[in-house]
């Protein structure tokens, strides 16, 4: 069931057709998706109904089977056996998607061996092998764009969840991403901290980010979506405006998920 | 008293004597923990073709007796033609103690790596992927240095049993601290206890020198973060 798209618009990253499963566990059964430019697009779902999975299959840090990803008209991946060894080919090609999606993760994942400011130098300077001028240039005008750039020379085990979720956040825009992928980014935190990350997230869809969000926050989910897409036992069963999807409720699955939240 | 310990232990010797054993480890630890290293990311790969063979050398090493060890390298290996060309047959007592501690330490080493390895948090290196490193900066701008810290402690340990371990050397030949002090026992009237006793106390004291370092070296790390901190805070 699907709402009629009325925004033709650039596609920004595209999923088509995508299937994973784990040995005989078919997690995802066929999920097509486009995220235009600029668009803010929340996933919501029941536990195992393959969100967190479709996420990272989008830049590849889970293989798929079958299917296709492609990044502004480009194809940048493919699906292939579970059992499929990637080739040096393949890992480059993979290594270059990801230098345009940016991840942030449900545990923050910020190094530990390095201090706030040398984690989000850190893509700038090893990936983008930038200068080192300019290396600190982007780092700090990141911190500052998600308010920390006090924190910089600070471990980041000493700073707050929220804090840290946002210097994860800070370096993965260092890369300056075509799309951030969020997963859960806030599962792990208290409301308080939570509320400090969205205003985070708001800011970057102002500014015209494209963003794809995996969320537990219903509120948050419908507050910032361009659209919502329901996911359940591995398709998009429903997507649409947010009112859409939690006024309308056009499916039985929205109703109880909706429900139980 | 200071009569005692220069006449009668010859203590001067016996320091001088003391070099070994540090040499010794000095040379065979970072060998074993470079050459062990290679065998964990051998042991951890998902090739058949790698991991078995660094398994089979793994207990192997681990599972025979140094000393025997170094009896084969000693006496067998030149014999298959690996010679150094001092003797005939044999190769010097020094590098063969080097080499073979090196290679019997390796295998422990590779189990510190296997674990130090298998305990850095599987979202580091998603997060390094993530922001476009390769597999192999990912591995050693954000993996090993994290590895590293955990594994520190236990190599220092290892260091500390090599150092005594080191002894063995004496046994093809190595002219080390505790077969010098055996020497002036049985030729003097001192006794063994009491040259054994200091020969003890000199290990005692290079053992030391390894602990403080090791514990400098923590300090250093730890004032810029620990992997142990980053295990435990990360659930919430």
């Amino acid at each position: 069931m699907q709402s009629p798209e009325t925004t033709p618009s650039e596609p920004m990253l595209e999923a088509r057709g995508i299937h994973k499963s784990y040995g005989s566990k078919h997690v995802l059964k066929g999920v097509d998706l486009t995220v235009v430019k600029a668009e803010v697009l929340t996933i919501l779902g029941p536990n195992g109904c393959g969100k967190s999975t479709f996420l990272r299959c989008l830049n590849l840090l889970e293989q798929y089977q079958q299917g296709s990803v492609w990044l502004k008209g480009q194809q940048v991946s493919a699906g292939h056996p579970e059992d499929h060894v990637p080739s040096r080919v393949e890992q480059d090609q993979a290594q270059k998607l990801r230098q345009r999606v940016g991840m942030v993760f449900q545990r923050f994942n910020l190094f530990p061996h390095m201090t706030v400011m040398q984690n989000v130098m850190s893509g700038p300077k090893y990936v983008l092998k930038k200068s080192d001028d300019e290396t600190h240039d982007i780092a700090e005008k990141m911190l500052k764009k998600v308010g920390l750039w006090e924190k910089s020379p600070c471990d980041p085990l000493t700073l707050s969840g929220g804090q840290q979720q946002r210097v994860a956040i800070a370096r993965a825009l260092a890369m300056n991403p075509d799309v951030m992928l969020f997963d859960e980014a806030t599962s792990a935190l208290d409301p308080v901290l939570t509320k400090e990350v969205f205003k985070v997230v708001r800011e970057l869809a102002a500014e015209g980010m494209t963003m794809l969000l995996v969320t537990h926050d219903m509120d948050f989910a419908r507050d910032i979506a361009d659209r919502v897409v329901f996911m359940e036992g591995g398709i998009v069963a429903a997507q649409g405006s947010p009112s859409y999807i939690f006024d309308e409720r056009p499916t039985e699955g929205i109703r109880k998920f909706l429900e139980k939240g | 008293m200071w009569t005692y310990l220069v006449e009668q232990i010859h203590i001067g010797d016996l320091i001088v004597a003391a070099r070994w054993p540090l040499y010794l480890t000095a040379l065979s630890m970072p060998m074993a923990v470079f050459f062990g290293l290679f065998l964990a990311l051998m042991r951890l790969s998902s090739s058949k073709m790698l991991s078995w063979p660094s398994a089979a050398y793994i207990e192997i090493m681990r599972g025979t007796p140094l000393y025997v060890q170094l009896f084969l390298v000693y006496y067998t290996l030149p014999q298959i033609g690996i010679a150094f060309h001092t003797r005939a047959l044999t190769l010097d007592p020094f590098p063969a103690a080097v080499i073979c501690l090196a290679a019997n330490y390796a295998a422990y080493e590779a189990e510190i790596h296997r674990a130090g390895l298998q305990a850095v948090d599987k979202g580091q290196r998603e997060a390094a992927l993530s922001i476009g490193m390769s597999e192999k900066q990912s591995f050693f701008l954000v993996t090993l240095p994290q590895a590293f810290r955990i594994i520190l402690p236990p190599v220092i340990n290892d260091a500390i049993a090599m150092l005594k371990d080191s002894c063995l050397a004496s046994a093809i030949g190595v002219m080390e601290l505790l077969k010098v002090a055996e020497g002036i026992g049985k030729n003097s009237e001192v006794g063994l206890a009491n040259m054994y006793i200091a020969a003890g106390v000199l290990y005692m004291i290079l053992s030391l020198g390894f602990y403080f370092l090791g514990k400098y070296i923590e300090i250093k790390l730890r004032a810029r973060g620990g992997a142990e901190l980053s295990l435990t805070q990360a659930r919430h």
